[in-house]
């Protein structure tokens, strides 16, 4: 009897998943997150969110310029050591949205300072090696990643403004050899060697380590001529402490809400409520996983998807225990009537889990921030629903039912069971 | 098993619920529908503090500063002691960072001993808020027509449109409920509202089509001689045990995140969670009061209309 064993194998992945979603599973390249490094929305565990829109800027910016703007606020959260952190542009409102988790060890953190300190035009300079500044930022009419004619390699260019270039030309003949470095602020973003004087008014930082890397330090340079300061009219600060304790609560309510589901099911439908358990708690740990391994962003409309797909979950198993108690009841025998059952209950359960599950990517397509995090925590918990509350339920009740001490009517809450 | 007169009864349901509705709009006219400021844009900022602050008077040390009209009251929470200092921006005016700087300052300098510490801010723009409202509608609307083409199409055995449009409205109904009790508890509409009322409606379109399934299912096993009336009926009170118990273990899921919710005073959850309570009970009651009755009488009428032309 072979199919005795599902049972135990289903139990066996549950229990093996519930530890990944928890723990996380680091083996060798092999690097899943589990919960404990899960992402939180500011909402869940504190933090900032700001969209910060050009000031005074009378027209849209362009892409290049919400590339540098973009490019100043990272290097700022480089120099602040705020590593943990969204930066995203919304090119079609012009903005620069920022996120990033307040730690509660950070407790002369000021977050108003952060956000107004991140949106300043940067100071962009050309500093030679004692320190003195040779050129600015504004002396640069624009930068660009490019690859160099001689052998293929990333570069920088830089087009000088005819100021700029006599300013450059002056310095780059003195400085032959020696390096000019690039800050942003106080930051130091690149430094490279004179080669040779550059007259032209066009100069080129070499060796740059990929496409990307070139591209990077462009935006920044040209944050230096970026005609604006940004300000963020939108921000949302929320201290750690009113956002981890709200955490901390809610994963009680849910183990509660949980367990009292559980003990319901196990009350009401016996060996089907057992098994739909064991599915809930294989659909929870898919979630978190889903959430934690791409490291999706867990707001609270996210857990709000959650609850909805756990509740569509429970509804799948309570139609699926009725049938079956039905198809008993109407004296057929265990095995026909859990086959029976589960086809029934199949066409009901998958009308509504599409209809549920359009709604999500509605809301996905069209939402962004909380929406979108509502629709995707739906759509997982629609597409487990499947697989936990019918593949994985049939699969464990038709490998229990083959256990003779388990044939008994009140097992199942029907009143006989046919021979 | 006994059959369930529902259709029978129908006008009481469609009383009760004509009730509700009117109720939600009273409420509505008496308290007013708030937006909240995600949706109207403004400027919200709180602080904890210790020992005594007059707010009247923090509110208008901040006017000062600020130059712009704003409101301030305390709150204090019951489970963690602590008491809040909230200071708003009348004329849903967003204020930049380092206006709310100042606000800060302007504070911390006027009650150095209160060991004032920001706990949260929110500032949107007028604008944001609005582009977030109509997306959010149309993320509504835009379900609700997608919903009307999959159930008519799967439903079409039983004549998918006249099905399809029950659901939408008992969608509506509970939609409205949901939005009802935001104004009955004087909630404001903020992004707790719009999730609250996907979720509900999430809930009610699964348990309307869980009906209409069996619906569908009978009307092989009953045989074409079966009134509507009488399916109907037989396939709601077949699948009776299956919505009670479904209703209730949400219910209770969701109360106790209420509760928990409530005695923490988590803002956020306790606005999502309450109006979900409503939501999933009247999901049930409006797919087996609401939806079923209305699409009976739907047929009768086309069984009527297709009688008078033979």
């Amino acid at each position: 009897m072979k199919s005795k064993r599902v049972f135990f194998i289903v139990l066996l992945i549950t229990a093996a998943l519930l530890y990944i979603s928890f723990f996380g599973l680091h083996l060798g390249s092999l690097n899943l997150k589990g919960a404990d490094e899960m992402r939180f929305g500011i909402d869940i565990r504190g933090g900032v969110e700001a969209t910060y829109t050009p000031k005074d800027l009378g027209r849209a910016p362009t892409s290049d310029e919400l590339e540098s703007a973009k490019s100043i606020i990272e290097t700022r959260m480089d120099a602040a050591n705020i590593t943990d952190r969204e930066v995203t542009i919304d090119s079609t409102n012009g903005s620069v949205i920022v996120r990033f988790p307040w730690k509660s060890d950070e407790e002369d953190f000021d977050p108003q300072k952060a956000i107004s300190e991140l949106g300043q035009t940067a100071l962009l300079t050309f500093k030679d090696p004692d320190g003195n500044v040779v050129l600015e930022g504004s002396d640069v009419k624009k930068s660009y990643a490019s690859v160099s004619q001689e052998d293929g390699s990333y570069v920088v260019v830089l087009e000088l403004t005819d100021t700029g270039s006599t300013k450059f030309a002056e310095a780059t003949g003195n400085l032959v050899g020696k390096p000019i470095s690039i800050y942003m602020d106080d930051t130091e973003i690149s430094a490279p060697t004179v080669k040779e004087q550059i007259s032209g008014g066009i100069a080129t930082i070499d060796n740059q380590k990929s496409l990307a890397a070139a591209k990077d330090l462009a935006a920044k340079i040209n944050s230096g001529s970026l005609p604006f300061s940004m300000v963020a009219n939108d921000a949302n600060i929320i201290t750690p402490t009113l956002g981890s304790s709200a955490l901390d609560t809610m994963v009680l309510a849910g183990k509660i809400a949980f367990a009292l589901v559980c003990l319901f099911m196990l009350f009401y439908y016996r060996i089907p409520g057992l098994v739909a358990c064991i599915a809930l708690t294989l659909q929870v740990v898919g979630q978190l996983l889903a959430l934690s391994i791409p490291q999706f962003t867990l707001t609270l409309p996210g857990i709000a998807g959650v609850i909805l797909s756990i509740g569509l979950g429970v509804d799948a198993n309570v139609i699926v225990s009725e049938r079956i108690k039905e198809e008993l009841n109407s004296g057929k025998t265990l095995a026909s009537s859990i086959d029976a059952g589960f086809h029934r209950a199949f066409s009901s359960v998958f009308d509504g889990n599409i209809t549920v599950s359009i709604v999500s990517i509605v809301l996905m397509i069209l939402g962004s921030g909380s929406m979108l995090s509502f629709g995707y925590t739906l759509l997982c918990g629609v597409l487990l629903n499947f697989v936990c509350g019918v593949t994985a339920s049939r699969l464990m009740i038709r490998s229990l039912s083959g256990f003779k001490f388990l044939q008994k009517s009140y097992l199942y809450g029907a009143r006989r069971i046919a021979e | 098993m006994k059959v369930i007169h529902f259709f029978k009864h129908r006008y009481i349901y469609f009383a009760i619920s004509l009730c509700i509705i009117l109720g939600g709009i009273a409420a509505a006219l008496i308290n007013g529908i708030t937006l909240d400021i995600q949706f109207q844009g403004g400027t919200i900022l709180k602080y904890t503090y210790v020992g005594a602050i007059d707010s009247q008077e923090a509110g208008s040390l901040v006017q000062t500063a600020l130059g712009k009209t704003t409101n301030a009251n305390e709150q204090t929470t019951v489970a963690k002691d602590e008491q809040m200092l909230i200071i708003s921006l009348a004329d849903n005016e967003s204020i930049t960072s380092q206006e709310q700087e100042t606000v800060t300052s302007t504070l911390t300098k006027a009650y150095p001993d209160s060991q004032l510490a920001l706990a949260e801010s929110l500032s949107v723009q007028p604008y944001t808020g609005a582009r977030f409202f109509k997306n959010g509608m149309l993320a509504i609307f835009l379900s609700f027509a997608l919903i009307l083409c999959y159930v008519g199409y799967r439903f079409r055995k039983i004549g998918g449109f006249s099905a399809g449009c029950m659901a939408i409205i008992a969608l509506f109904h509970d939609a409205f409920v949901v939005t009802a009790t935001f104004i009955i508890f004087k909630i404001p509409l903020n992004d707790s509202f719009v999730a609250a009322v996907m979720t509900v409606i999430g809930f009610s379109i699964n348990d309307t089509i869980v009906i209409y399934d069996r619906i569908r299912e009978n009307k092989t096993v009953m045989g074409s001689k079966t009134s509507t009336e009488e399916l109907v009926d037989t396939s709601i009170t077949q699948s009776m045990s299956r919505s009670i118990n479904t209703t209730v273990a949400v219910f209770v899921s969701i109360t106790i995140v209420y509760i928990f919710a409530q005695i923490y005073n988590i803002g956020s959850i306790k606005d999502f969670a309450l109006p979900m309570m409503f939501g999933t009970v009247t999901g049930c009651y409006s797919t087996i009061c609401i939806a079923g009755p209305l699409w009976t009488m739907w047929k009768n009428h086309e069984a009527k209309g297709a009688g008078k032309k033979a």
